[in-house]
């Protein structure tokens, strides 16, 4: 049935299995000493030592403002349609005429913008289908929270003044 | 009597509202009909059609491209976009003002006439604005639709673009917003104020460059009844219709067919929902009952499914409490038993019920109570459906329920001047949109169907209250005022603890 | 029994219970930080200098985490069995001498808590009581997993305890004596003038079978089947959590301890010093001219000393041989038990009562 039978006699010296126990004592004190004596170690010292990613890493989002503070998302949905792990979510409203400098180039504004962080996969589709470029990802990968709660990212914490990618 | 069911149905194969053809003669004595070649496909038309109108019947492969054209409306032939080759003419010819004639050859798709759309495309496009992000109507605007089959890849111009300063975002009325930015004047809008509402309020100022659209009388505005029709046919998003607008984007929302209950008219909506929510109903095509259009009333009548005061959990009277939410479980035996223990009971059905529900109700009743009546009640302002009669020439009716003439069809009374005396337990049954009778006299009052918290409170001895379904909530049949049966299937879930008649009978 | 008596036998219990639980979080701390250094990695390094007071912040945390129990354990089982655990081996270790005597004023102190005629007996009855925790423990949490890894233990257990028996009976053999103090001392004498009479030179066998037993015995790798985390999650301790589960822990540290201690005082000499230790403390004695009493109290010490420091390499490389094997199979386990060791065992039994009978 399509199985190989890999087994093999062994040899009374490999029957003894003692000196192949004390091999791998062996190898396991080489370590020993090259890790008391010499510090030797793979491990990255974490919050000292960052380990270094790449200039196209896709952390945290955060949503851009302009010279005024305010933000560039003009709630197209875009991003709310594209995403796969359907984790934004905006009202839309209409901004206040009186106090609004932009006419009708920034009519439309986001009542609120949620992202739930905790389902976000991080694939940047939102990023990339921003006419506004509003939305963009940040390299900032320190995201832990304490409850689920504050998985929710609002806009207040969104917004964020950054030329070019934070 | 035939029952029409309401289905989404394509809504451009048909010739003007107020201009319907007779069809062709058939027998033995008719004559053959005129045939044309529309793309290589011999077919046969009506004389008197246009290019268009015999390529929408014929359901040639692609649908010609339109925006001044719209089947409700009469022909204007000032977008250019429908061009078609006709072979022997030395131009193309728009094919909604081209009439059809025998032995005509015709392409919608050679390259002469892709090359022209692009151009139109191309020249409409000079001034539009790049607001499709904020724009409502993205998604299901004409402009984007054929910019992205016909138009170039690359704009022609490099210009600014023109910009209204005014009208760039102006409110024409509470329920239309104008941004005259993205118009591409196909007028639409000037024509059925002018055809079909006859109110003559939108006019175009100004020519070329210049061209402008505003309310024909400052003083009076945009007043016409049936304002969302003109967001609906608006070809892009000039005219947008102000409740819906930045609520959703359409490509959201799912569009399932249903009745309008606002009226007895039972105008053929689509109700268009996202998650079970109704955002927007805009209306489908029936010759028989609306053509195209719908009222504005019937149009924010949505917010009635939806509003939030809206009672969607069992209510139980508890001593000094007033109705209290319970369960069904709690709820039913309680009434049973009040409904057993009365000695003379009265069912009033609405005349918002749908025919089934009259049926079921009667059925339920007779069988439950030893001594009950039934009678129908409209609330709305008149008793019975004869003393009905129509608002406007076009659809709205001074009956604000859907079915009084198909609660009267299955033989019951209308609730006459002694009211509920003599009555120890009343049932009163609606969805929402017949009236309220008043009921102060009843020991007992249960209230049956879709009430609002307001409603509720205003009622003095509610004993129990048993939540159920909008018209968009449920199937059934209604009968509109001239007689015609018109049944639907439910739209949208309920979104609460309601439940249909039938269920809650069987509860008992 | 007089205030004497009383107050050193205290003072014993008290010194040995002291130094095995105060070496414990030692232990702990070796384990990480060793088994970190094995794999190149750091280990705990930021409680205290080199993270030695790691282990305290993990008993601190232990103390003040949710005391919770499982709603279908049986509770007086459940709650017996981590106390259970700990004490078994902490008594068996009453037996183990730890010196030879202490000279106080003319009074003979004996260094070991309970000098009882069958010390081996004594101890073979509580490491037997060594399975009866992973018993309850698995079998009062009323857990599939627990259950499982009860039932390994189970069978383990009693399956190395027999070669472990046997290893045993061939060096009473040799010493002709249940009394462990007399069993050291036997081992005090000298082959040839300079090797050291140690059990292991005798019965090499036998001492191999015994040490591979008490792996076995204390469920540590390459026999942590009990456990087996990647298998039945943590076996039977798995519903035990804070203080509950870290006696567990210790009881573990303990049984190594024991099971060490009884492998030196049986095969390596016990309390008897090291080659070489003897010259210098005949140094110190004869330079500073300490009376015969103040002598044999210097000896009891480095005798102590030597014992802890025998100890200390057998749980080095107990703790060695964990981060260096994988854990067996259980038909592995069982039948290295029953088809290499418990024959192996017998063999040597047989083996060894011929020598004796040669030698005597």
């Amino acid at each position: 049935m399509g199985t190989i039978n890999v087994s093999r006699e062994y040899s009374v010296k490999e029957k003894m299995f003692l000196p192949a126990i004390i091999q791998g004592m062996i190898i396991t004190l080489k370590r020993f000493i090259q890790g008391f004596i010499f510090h030797k170690k793979y491990t990255i010292m974490y919050p000292e030592e960052r380990r270094n990613y790449s200039q196209r890493f896709r952390g945290m989002h955060f949503i851009s403002v302009d010279e005024n503070k305010v933000e560039n998302c003009t709630a197209c949905f875009l991003c709310e349609t594209v995403c796969p792990a359907e984790c934004i979510h905006i009202v839309a409203e209409e901004r206040d005429s009186a106090s609004n400098p932009y006419g009708v180039r920034k009519e439309k504004k986001p009542l609120s913008f949620d992202i739930e962080v905790l389902r976000c996969c991080f694939c940047g589709f939102c990023e990339e289908a921003c006419p506004k470029d509003a939305i963009k990802l940040s390299r900032n990968y320190e995201l832990s929270i304490l409850s689920r709660q504050e998985g929710i990212y609002d806009l207040n914490h969104l917004k964020r003044e950054v030329k070019g990618r934070g | 009597m035939s029952s029409y069911e309401i289905s989404k149905s394509e809504n451009y194969l048909n010739y003007c509202s107020d201009k319907i053809r007779p069809l062709p003669v058939t027998g033995p004595d008719a004559k053959p009909l005129p045939k044309m070649t529309l793309d290589g496909q011999v077919v046969e038309f009506v004389p008197g059609d246009t290019i268009m109108q015999v390529a929408e019947r014929a359901k040639v492969a692609s649908r010609i491209p339109r925006y001044c054209y719209h089947p409700g409306l009469s022909i204007a032939g000032t977008c250019r976009m429908c061009t078609v080759e006709v072979e022997k003419a030395p131009k193309l010819m728009t094919a909604c003002s081209t009439p059809a004639t025998d032995g005509m050859v015709v392409r919608t798709r050679s390259e002469k006439v892709l090359k022209s759309r692009s151009g139109v495309v191309d020249c409409l496009l000079a001034s539009h604005p790049l607001d499709c992000p904020v724009c409502d109507k993205a998604g299901e605007c004409e402009l984007q639709d054929y910019d992205y089959e016909y138009g170039p890849s690359r704009s022609s111009f490099v210009d600014e673009k023109r910009v209204f300063p005014k009208s760039s975002t102006r409110k024409l009325s509470d329920k239309i917003v104008l941004n005259m930015n993205r118009c591409v004047a196909c007028e639409r809008c000037v024509r059925f104020t002018d055809e079909v509402t006859k109110t003559n309020d939108l006019v175009m100022l100004n020519r070329g460059w210049k061209k402008e659209l505003t309310v024909g009388d400052e003083d009076k505005g945009l007043y016409n009844d049936y304002q969302g029709c003109l967001s609906d046919f608006c070809p892009v998003g000039a005219l947008t219709w102000s409740d819906f607008r930045f609520q959703k984007r359409v490509w959201f929302l799912r569009g399932n067919a249903s009745i309008c209950d606002r009226c007895a008219k039972g105008c053929n909506i689509e109700v268009h929902s996202e998650k079970e929510i109704i955002y927007r109903f805009v209306p489908i095509y029936n010759p028989k009952v609306n053509a195209h259009w719908i009222c504005d009333e019937g149009r924010l009548s949505y917010k009635m499914v939806t509003n939030s005061h809206r009672v969607i959990a069992p209510l139980l009277e508890v001593a000094g409490h007033g109705p209290t939410a319970t369960s069904w479980e709690t709820l039913i035996p309680v009434t049973a038993s009040l409904l057993k223990n009365s000695s003379r009971a009265l069912l009033v059905l609405g005349t918002d019920s749908t025919m089934e529900e009259c049926e079921n109700l009667r059925k339920f009743f007779s069988k439950f109570v030893q001594n009950g009546e039934i009678r129908y009640f409209n609330g709305t302002g008149i008793t019975t459906s004869s003393e009905n009669k129509a608002l406007d020439h076009l659809l709205r009716q001074n009956d604000k329920t859907p079915n009084t003439k198909g609660v009267e069809s299955l033989g019951l009374k209308p609730l006459d001047v002694a009211g509920v005396n003599g009555f120890d337990t009343v049932i009163l049954f609606r969805s929402g949109r017949a009236g309220i009778p008043s009921v102060a006299a009843a020991k007992n009052l249960i209230l049956w169907g879709v009430w609002s918290d307001e409603e509720v409170r205003a009622q003095k001895n509610v004993r129990a209250l048993l939540p159920g379904l909008a018209t968009q909530e449920k199937s059934g049949t209604f009968m509109n005022c001239d007689g015609i049966l018109q049944s639907f299937k439910k739209a949208v879930e309920h979104r609460g603890y309601g439940l249909d008649v039938t269920r809650i009978i069987e509860k008992f | 029994m007089d205030i004497f008596t009383l107050a050193q036998l205290l003072a014993k219990i008290v010194f040995v219970f002291a130094v095995c639980l105060g070496v414990i979080p030692f232990l702990v701390w070796f384990e990480r930080r060793g088994s970190a250094w094995i794999q190149g990695r750091v280990g705990p390094n930021r409680v205290g200098p080199f993270g030695l007071i790691q282990p305290f912040a993990d008993v601190a945390k232990f103390f003040f985490k949710e005391f919770w129990t499982p709603a279908e354990a049986n509770k007086w089982y459940y709650h017996l069995a981590p106390i259970f655990a700990l004490v078994a081996p902490m008594a068996a270790l009453t037996v183990i001498p730890f010196g030879s005597y202490l000279m106080i004023g003319d009074q003979i102190v004996n260094l070991q808590i309970a000098n009882v005629n069958s010390g081996v007996l004594f101890i073979l009855a509580f490491a037997g009581l060594e399975v009866y925790p992973i018993i309850v423990a698995g079998w009062a949490s009323n857990n599939k997993y627990s259950i499982l890894g009860a039932l390994r233990g189970s069978s383990q257990i009693i399956s190395y305890e027999i070669s472990m028996g046997l290893a045993l009976l061939s060096m009473l053999l040799v010493y002709g004596t249940f009394d462990l103090h007399s069993m050291v001392a036997w081992q005090g004498q000298k082959f040839f003038g300079f090797v050291p009479a140690w059990g292991v030179f005798i019965n090499p066998i036998g001492a191999l079978i015994f040490w591979i037993s008490t792996f076995a015995e204390t469920n540590r790798l390459p026999f942590d089947l009990p456990e087996g985390d990647s298998e039945i999650v943590a076996g039977y301790h798995l519903e035990y959590g804070a203080m509950k589960f870290a006696l567990f822990f210790m009881a573990e540290y303990v049984a190594m301890i024991m099971a060490s201690a009884l492998l030196v005082t049986l095969f390596f000499g016990g309390y008897q010093l090291l080659p070489g230790v003897q010259a210098a403390v005949d140094a110190i004695v004869s330079m500073n001219g300490l009376s015969d009493a103040a002598a044999q109290n210097l000896k009891a010490v480095f005798q102590f000393g030597c014992l802890f420091l025998k100890v200390a390499f057998f749980m080095v490389v107990m703790i060695w041989v964990r981060w260096t094997f994988p854990r067996f199979r259980f038909d592995q386990v069982i039948n290295l038990g029953w088809k290499m060791l418990f024959p192996l065992a017998l063999a040597n039994v047989v083996f060894m009562s011929v020598v004796v009978y040669l030698m005597s």
